[in-house]
């Protein structure tokens, strides 16, 4: 029952040391280990054992406290239980040793210790305990001082491949910016890059990558967000090139990435790699909101250097942003950043180059490249043209990407773009590309808690106002793509004075908005979603809870007047539950339009206006508007003033003061 | 937008052994790469797999897992080093082929580095891709295992390039 079949048989004499305890448990497990030499030589058999030192390292190990060390938690993910205990977030059947490993340090250690003495493999990759293991056996020699006759150190061959396969350098941590279009990536990413040993800024593509993602298999649909928040998807570590991970958010999803440099030292470096080679036998329960693959990213910071205490920062969710956030705020650990533009960042910051006359021309040579062949597009400098065919090619590659179906007209447009361009023998433009959104870990922290004020209808009312993540478009904007909004469960609670009546006044599930400028180059729809319970008057009902799902598509265009403004409009339905209609309910569509403009930089105006026809349910329709300003005060706190609009005189206006944390 | 990438991985794993045999056998017949011949054999199985590795749009856990990423042209989830420039070629063939257009650019100096041409010569490389680009270029249209034939045939003709000694 203890041997757990054929995987480890090293689990066995374990069951003994258990049977006695204190000093006379030294003599007791040395009698009893030896009595049961015997009964394993069925298991053990032919390996070359030595249970006195086996007993001697394990009573040395329980003197010095090894179990309880930091090192050893950090080596096995153990984190504090509500039980006082702890309990490790490895969830995978190969990774302990002892068959209570998970929440138990000293026999996980014992069981470590025995394995080391075996040649059985375990795990998939058939490993000796020690090349499977290969951070804790270093760090189990050192504290112990392995004498190498009685316990010979094993050759791990495929370890020693693999780190120089690697040959790695140093660690970078990568985020690549959130993207809309793919739920499990709205928040960002990250991971981290083995950097090379005589790597260049032209051949950092080659390093490969230590990510962390869950397995989700296809098809999932709507159950994908279920399973992803309750941890029903296995994550594991796999190291894909980086290339493969540029091509994927640079090209194919657009996302811009940050490469942050770690200032690690070589032994951190490599006590960190050696662990992520232990994550092979490992996997961990994928939960969106915490465990995710930002985090996992931290314990492996903590095995580089055990003093850093970076995991018991979060508590209930951990965002990409967040980690980086953390990162840059140790002192130290971030060096310098670099910044490797989307594709589409690329071609519009390239297109703001040209003159418009330069603009025109390239709109024909998309449609028909052979124009620049043409007496007129050869005499243009040599210089412009290079510009004027490297954004036509990252144009149509673009396009080869988006609009699959005419995904080989681009491709062959672009072929004669680029034979054009390999005969001029001049360098692209580099002047660098600056970005559209400054970097992540400048930005506002993602919760917020806010304290108002304000008159509704006939009377004042105070709240306090609460949201878990992220970001809303009256947010400060730094660190954040304009436009960009996402709010997971907020809430406010008010107390309304004359009534002397104290409730939830609104609670949102998901307000999520995309607001994309089109212009001549993109044309993205925005769109939007809300869910949640709101408190609305009507009828005789003065306030009333209701809940509301609304959702709209629309497109949004972009000015420079002032700083800079967005003119949205959407189409959209909308459909509500509440006490207050007569038949419990309504649902219709209509539309919105509006405005966001920046007046200065730390002040920004929102304003919008609805109109609603309701023919489903109780049948009614209303007229909402609202106006909306923020005004920054420091990096984590903002002042907002909002007034709205909503049917027949419900009128409110509220003031708030917003703090990130 | 993402079966694209998924695609674009198993058409790089399959043209690897499909592309022709080169004269110095350099590149394409590595022994860990038998996957594109399994596939034109019809082997499902092992289709299936790197699709698997490759659903939710990356790249994954079979093909590039820790210890355990061993199928076709991995080996502990990293390419043997003498077929990773087929590989990389045939994964990159759209950045390359821009690249050498423009005479430049981090891919271009990742394949010279993976074939060998030392980073003083790479300027010289680079002018040559661009000289060349549309001879090596049609060659690609047909594997990217064949560009890269094409590639060598080209260095060995330049005067420069010639004398690099590539990585076998």
């Amino acid at each position: 029952m203890f041997l757990g079949g054929s995987r480890f048989q090293c689990r066995g004499p374990r069951f003994f040391f258990r049977l006695s305890s204190g000093l006379p448990r030294y003599l007791a497990q040395t009698v009893l280990l030896l009595l049961t030499m015997t009964v394993f030589v069925t298991t053990v058999a032919a390996e070359p054992s030595d249970p006195v030192y086996l007993s001697e390292l394990i009573r040395r190990a329980t003197d010095a406290k090894l179990a309880d060390s930091r090192e050893w938690h950090a080596l096995l993910h153990y984190r504090l239980n509500f039980f006082g205990g702890v309990t490790s977030e490895q969830d995978g059947p190969t990774f302990f040793l002892a068959s209570d490993g998970k929440t138990n340090p000293q026999t996980e250690l014992e069981a470590t210790l025995a394995g080391f003495f075996s040649d059985t493999l375990i795990g998939e990759a058939k490993q000796t305990v020690q090349c499977a293991f290969v951070a804790r056996y270093a760090w189990l020699k050192e504290q112990l001082a392995f004498d190498e006759r009685r316990l010979p150190s094993k050759d791990c061959e495929r370890f020693r491949n693999w780190m120089q396969g690697l040959n790695p350098q140093s660690v970078t941590l990568i985020f690549p910016s959130a993207f809309m279009n793919n739920p499990a990536s709205m928040f960002g990413h990250s991971l981290f890059r083995v950097d090379r040993q005589g790597q260049t800024p032209q051949t950092r593509i080659l390093a490969y990558t230590i990510n962390f993602m869950a397995e989700v298999p296809d098809g999932e649909g709507i159950m994908f967000a279920v399973r992803g928040i309750a941890g029903g998807y296995k994550g594991n570590f796999s190291a894909i090139p980086y290339y493969l991970k540029v091509k994927e958010y640079r090209d194919i999803e657009n996302r811009d990435i940050w490469e942050y440099r770690l200032n690690l030292s070589d032994a951190q470096v490599r006590r960190m790699l050696m662990h992520v080679w232990e994550m092979g036998n490992a996997s961990f329960d994928y939960f969106f909101f915490r465990e995710n693959c930002s985090y996992q990213l931290l314990p492996l910071l903590e095995v580089a250097n055990p003093e850093w205490r970076l995991t018991e920062q979060f508590t209930w969710w951990t965002l990409p942003g967040d980690t980086v956030r953390l990162l840059t705020k140790q002192p130290g650990i971030v060096g310098d950043a670099v910044y490797r533009p989307a594709r589409t960042t690329q071609i519009r910051r390239r297109y703001e180059r040209l003159s418009s006359d330069e603009r025109g021309v390239l709109k024909r040579i998309l449609q028909e490249p052979l124009l620049v062949r043409d007496q007129a597009f050869q005499q243009r400098p040599v210089e412009r043209r290079a510009l004027l065919l490297d954004i036509a090619s990252d144009y149509l590659r673009y396009q080869s990407v988006t609009d699959e179906k005419q995904a080989e007209t681009y491709k062959s447009r672009d072929r004669e773009v680029l034979v054009a361009r390999s005969e001029l023998k001049v360098q692209s433009d580099n002047t660098p590309i600056e970005p559209f959104v400054t970097r992540p870990e400048l930005g506002h922290r993602t919760s917020r808690i806010g304290v108002g004020a304000g008159y509704r209808q006939d009377e004042w009312f105070e709240e306090v106002s609460f949201r878990t993540v992220y970001h809303d478009l009256l947010d400060p904007e730094i660190g954040y793509a304009p436009g960009y909004q996402i709010e997971l469960f907020s809430g406010a609670l008010r107390h309304y004075g004359k009534a002397e009546q104290t409730r939830l006044e609104r609670f949102t599930l998901a307000n999520v908005v995309s607001l994309t400028p089109a212009d001549s180059l993109f044309v993205s729809p925005s769109w939007k979603v809300n869910v949640g319970m709101q408190t609305l008057r009507h009828n005789n009902c003065r306030y009333c809870s209701a809940g509301v799902a609304n959702g709209g598509a629309g497109l949004t265009f972009e000015t420079h007047l002032l700083k800079r403004e967005y003119f949205f409009g959407f189409g959209e339905l909308e459909t509500t539950y509440s006490h207050a209609f007569e038949e419990k309910h309504r649902a219709g569509g209509g539309g919105t339009l509006g405005m966001m403009a920046d007046l200065t930089d730390r002040w920004r105006l929102l304003a919008s206006a609805t109109y609603l026809r309701f023919p489903l349910g109780e049948k009614s329709d209303e007229v909402r508007w609202s106006v909306g300003q923020r005004y920054t005060l420091a990096k984590d706190a903002a002042l907002r003033f909002e007034f709205n609009h909503r049917e027949r005189r419900d009128n409110e206006a509220l003031f708030t003061i917003h703090a990130y944390f | 937008m993402k079966k694209l990438l998924i695609l674009s991985v198993v058409v790089a794993l399959a043209a690897v052994p499909g592309a022709p045999a080169f004269a110095n056998d350099a590149y394409g017949n590595g022994p860990g790469c038998g996957l594109g011949g399994d596939l034109f054999k019809g082997n499902k199985a092992i289709l299936h797999q790197v699709l698997a590795a490759t659903t939710n749009g990356t790249f994954g856990l079979q093909t590039f897992g820790i210890t355990t990423g061993t199928i076709g042209c991995t080996n502990n989830g990293q390419f043997a080093s003498n077929e990773h420039a087929t590989m990389f070629a045939n994964l990159n063939f759209d950045n390359l082929s821009q690249e050498m257009a423009q005479g430049g650019g981090e891919h271009l100096a990742s394949l010279a580095t993976l074939m060998g041409v030392p980073a003083e010569q790479q300027p010289a490389f680079f002018a040559m891709t661009q000289e060349k680009y549309a001879a090596l270029i049609q060659s690609g249209e047909t594997t990217p295992a064949a560009m890269l034939k094409a590639l060598h045939e080209t260095m060995a003709a330049h005067p420069v390039l010639a004398k690099v000694s590539l990585v076998r």
